[in-house]
């Protein structure tokens, strides 16, 4: 039993993890993108006006029953998971998933052009799994920054400091050196 | 003209940087109740883009002092040297990606003679 409550308190966490991040654009985006399509239409018409009429209604068609299937996939967790799982463990569980499944800060293709384009001699090459390590090193230290300067503004509120609850660039200037120092 | 380029390229690869990050922090702003500057978010930009410069350069030399034109995940262990606790954390994902080398290779390896059994016998029936 243990296991499947596990399970399925992963699972309502990464259910209730979607629902705030993708709920709202959908309004919103559902119509902006039918609109921009159209307007793509309009200005497509004038070079190739048969081709331009078929595309935007396939689009159309395909963006809407995507987004309908993605709603109701999460209703259907939403449902299976309801009965299953007392309110408030998702609740006090929903903090620390977000930490392991949250993406690398920095994009590995994005990483692998920043440390090319800093070699000095451009026929230095770096084997996969060596990029791999270093976009580990990199999540780290940016991961340890920021729960530095976090610490940072804690003892700064603790000091009697006016605090609005942001993070400033004074923090990050205090914190600097250790942490290069550190990586 | 070829300066003003490689400033142009600099400065745009920052630019994606800074969103990277920017949408990181944000993210962990939203589970910790805090709020970060656009102050904050250009200086760790900063922070963070000057950090992998200087971890290109240090693993090209490191891999040059070894004697290799490649750079392998020893020389990326090299650059722990002075935080243990780092060291044991980098060594961990290390073990676990090579864990998760072997087992795909596992399944290579199992995959493709099982292919090479089925060719010949699918010529032979075509042929007879």
């Amino acid at each position: 039993m243990p296991p499947k409550n596990a399970a399925t308190n992963a699972a309502t966490n990464a259910a209730s993890r979607k629902g705030p991040h993708f709920k709202p654009p959908r309004p919103v985006k559902a119509p902006a993108q039918t609109s921009a399509s159209a307007k793509r239409a309009q200005a497509g018409a004038a070079q190739k006006p048969a081709a331009s009429a078929t595309r935007p209604s396939f689009q159309k068609a395909t963006e809407i029953i995507s987004s309908d299937e993605e709603l109701e996939e999460d209703l259907l967790e939403d449902d299976d998971d309801d009965p299953m799982a007392d309110a408030p463990s998702p609740a006090r569980d929903a903090r620390p998933p977000p930490a392991e499944t949250l993406p690398n800060p920095i994009p590995a293709p994005l990483l692998a052009r920043l440390i090319y384009e800093n070699f000095e001699d451009p026929n230095t090459q770096i084997q996969k799994g060596a990029m791999n390590l270093v976009g580990k090193y990199m999540e780290i230290f940016v991961r340890e920054a920021f729960a530095r300067a976090k610490q940072e503004r804690e003892m700064n509120v603790r000091a009697g400091g006016i605090s609005d609850g942001f993070l400033q660039v004074e923090d990050l200037e205090k914190l600097a050196p250790q942490l290069v120092l550190d990586f | 003209m070829a300066s003003n380029d490689a400033a142009d390229k600099e400065e745009r690869l920052k630019s994606a940087l800074w969103y990277s990050i920017g949408q990181y922090i944000d993210e962990e702003c939203l589970t910790s109740d805090l709020n970060a500057t656009p102050q904050f978010i250009g200086a760790l930009t900063e922070l963070v883009y000057t950090q992998i410069a200087n971890t290109a350069r240090d693993l090209e030399v490191f891999s040059k002092h070894g004697g290799r034109k490649v750079i392998n995940t020893d020389d990326v262990m090299l650059l722990t040297r002075r935080n243990d606790a780092l060291e044991t954390m980098l060594k961990q994902e290390l073990d676990r990606m090579k864990a998760a080398e072997g087992r795909g290779e596992g399944q290579a390896v199992a995959g493709a003679p099982a292919k090479k059994r089925g060719r010949p016998a699918g010529k032979g029936k075509a042929k007879a």
